[in-house]
């Protein structure tokens, strides 16, 4: 029995249900999540999940013996909030697949008002290679000097330097000493090449030092090259350390560095990651991410998404905060720290088979989110929605809700320019070039006109010389990416 | 499925924007955020063709500012600044575009600077209120970047191309 586990939810039943509700509830889930059935990745997690839940709950004896352990749990509200748009409501029963986008936002609920006590662990790895002297350097050590600063006593703080090699400059302990550390940054001098597994290990290792769970525990990978013939090893650290509880983000700087590693490593992590093209920007950059992390309200949050039989998912993304893609392949999907004073929003695309589909109502899969509320005597909150729509014979004129249409409206320019990609490197320059034209259109059309410049130039880039630049890759991802969120946090 | 109007991309039924052009699929429905452009944003063309980033010592910088009859021809030195003179705080800029309405146009005193290295010229933003755009990309201020013959470079809104000789 895991006390620590939200049984109830899992079976969507009240507290107080009866046998016979429960056994419904049981049968109606394993209907939807067995294995033999349902062959998604996420089914089968939460299909485990539902079993135990039911083996304690299915039994008197150690039904009470849960009930007395969560008493004072029982009683309150749901620490988190699920909300949910549809494009439609309606499905036309079809012999083709069709779309359907659900976004899902979460929203703590505050009324404990637990958010900005939690301490955060944080480890800063910094790249101190040849490449990163002059400016580079000057603005990551101010940058790293101001958390110092803006951090309290209560925090932790490590700093770990690497080029080939990787030195702990700061060792990990409580920030009661803000001078003798900033002056430890200050000896940071950049020399040699770029080597990340290294010094993610020891940052790593840093942070792990004080894994407690009223902690945000968190490494900065501040970096502006590549690594060669580590990365492999790095996800791998990235998933383990997100095992342990520490989440990851990414900040590029300049234009060498490889953004779909640090994009994995974030992703894998519940992390984020960001591109900075000019060395002013990252005070303001690094200050933020910090700020979103001091205000964490639930840390090691993930999502399980289950689609029933005859859905397929076909892309996560967290539109705010800390716009990234997710991957699907694993699940549970990493949510990392959910921010108290932000609302997480998340969109799912999912295709439908309608064809052998009765009318009526029709089960589309169920959302599933928890994670640890900080503060909290140590419990696995958990929210649950199951998505339905109506399968209907007649077409039904619906308008999606503004919200939704917003935000895909901004997840549609993201995928032209990570469409012109996947046509370059098809070898297909024409396709590319005609897909970077319309996003320069759409970028124009939604008033971004320096990005829609940039579209325009490494259009006419890539049907000259069939590559994009460097930069300008970079900058349309995640120029594309940070329109995610309409709010400036993110 | 459902064909786009704009590029005759099938989609999937239950899409709202093309995926292959990005255009709302649902153009009847008034709902969407999209912002209208200003009538200027025109204005600018992104060059095409890239010139050689050479330049030696008998060489010389052509600027044609957009509109103007004359080109301008200079030979820059270590650091040739751009901007446009001011009276009151004595401000003169070695290349002073005054009388190209680089007031109205968004030209600060001391916008920008070009910059002789070896074989090379760079231009650098020099801080401007209202930036220095390079082939339509903006640059950070302070950051110098080569310049190459044909390039266009805007400073606020004027437009000029530089030609190497």
């Amino acid at each position: 029995m895991r006390v620590n586990q939200d049984y109830y939810a899992l079976l969507r039943v009240s507290p107080g249900a009866g046998e016979e509700e429960l056994r419904q509830a049981y049968r109606l889930a394993a209907r939807r999540f067995h294995p033999d059935v349902n062959k998604t990745p996420g089914s089968a997690i939460l299909f485990r999940e539902i079993n135990a839940a039911y083996e304690v709950l299915s039994d008197a004896r150690t039904r009470a013996e849960y009930d007395q352990l969560l008493a004072d749990h029982l009683n309150r509200l749901p620490a988190l909030q699920l909300e949910t748009y549809y494009s439609r409501s309606h499905l036309k029963k079809l012999g083709e697949p069709q779309l359907l986008y659900v976004m899902l936002h979460l929203q703590p609920v505050l009324e404990m008002n637990l958010i900005s006590d939690a301490p955060l662990n944080l480890g800063l790895v910094i790249d101190r290679s040849k490449s990163m002297q002059g400016q580079r350097m000057q603005h990551v050590k101010s940058a790293a000097r101001r958390i110092v600063d803006e951090s309290r006593p209560d925090d932790i703080i490590s700093v770990v330097v690497f080029s080939d090699d990787a030195d702990v400059i700061v060792p990990a302990r409580k920030n009661s000493d803000p001078k003798s550390t900033k002056a430890m940054i200050s000896t940071i001098r950049a020399d040699g090449a770029t080597e990340i597994l290294k010094g993610l290990h020891k940052g790593v290792d840093q942070v792990e030092r004080n894994l407690e769970g009223r902690y945000v525990n968190h490494l900065i990978l501040i970096t502006d090259g590549r690594t060669f013939g580590d990365e492999e090893e790095c996800l791998a650290l990235a998933a383990e350390a997100h095992a342990k509880g520490i989440g990851i983000s990414g900040i590029g700087i300049g234009e060498d560095w490889n953004d779909n590693f640090l994009d994995a490593i974030a992703s894998r992590t519940g992390g984020s990651s960001a591109y900075i093209s000019s060395p002013y920007a990252v005070t303001g950059f690094l200050n933020d991410r910090v700020r979103t992390l001091a205000t964490a309200y639930a840390e090691r949050a993930s999502l399980v998404v289950a689609p029933s039989t005859g859905v397929k998912l076909d892309a996560v993304t967290r539109m705010s905060p800390n716009p990234i893609e997710l991957s699907t392949d694993d699940q549970p999907i990493p949510l990392g720290t959910i921010d108290g004073l932000a609302t997480t929003s998340v969109v799912f695309q999912f295709q439908v088979e309608t064809d052998k589909a009765d009318l009526g109502e029709f089960f589309i899969g169920r959302l599933d989110v928890s994670g640890e509320v900080l503060g909290s005597a140590q419990m696995q909150e958990r929210a649950v929605e199951d998505l339905t729509v109506q399968v209907t014979e007649e077409h039904h004129e619906e308008n999606p809700p503004p919200e939704l249409l917003d935000a895909l409206s901004r997840l549609m320019l993201y995928r032209l320019q990570d469409r012109a990609r996947d046509a370059l490197e098809e070898g297909n320059v024409i396709e590319a070039t005609r897909r970077l034209e319309f996003l320069a259109t759409r970028l124009f059309e939604s008033g971004e006109e320096e990005l829609g410049q940039a579209a325009m130039y490494e259009a006419q880039r890539v049907s000259q010389t069939q590559a994009l630049s460097e930069e300008g890759a970079k900058r349309l991802k995640y120029g594309t990416r940070a329109l995610f969120s309409s709010d400036d946090r993110g | 499925m459902q064909r786009c109007p704009h590029c005759n991309h099938d989609n999937l039924e239950g899409a709202l924007f093309c995926e292959e052009c990005g255009f709302n699929l649902q153009s009847d429905s008034q709902n969407t955020i999209t912002r209208q452009l200003d009538d200027e944003s025109n204005e600018f063309s992104v060059k095409s063709g890239w010139g050689t980033a050479t330049f030696r010592d008998q060489n010389e910088v052509i600027i044609h500012v957009r509109d103007a009859p004359e080109p301008v021809t200079i030979r820059p030195q270590v650091e040739y600044l751009i901007g446009r003179s001011d009276a009151t705080s004595g401000i003169k800029p070695d290349l002073d575009l005054t009388t190209y309405e680089a007031l109205d146009k968004g030209v600060s005193r001391i916008h920008a600077a070009l910059r002789r290295g070896e074989d090379v010229i760079s231009i650098v933003d020099l801080d401007s209120a209202n930036g220095t755009y390079l082939n339509g990309q903006r640059l950070a201020a302070h950051q110098p970047r080569l310049l190459r013959d044909g390039d266009e470079i805007r400073l606020g809104k004027l437009v000029m191309h530089i030609y190497f000789k």
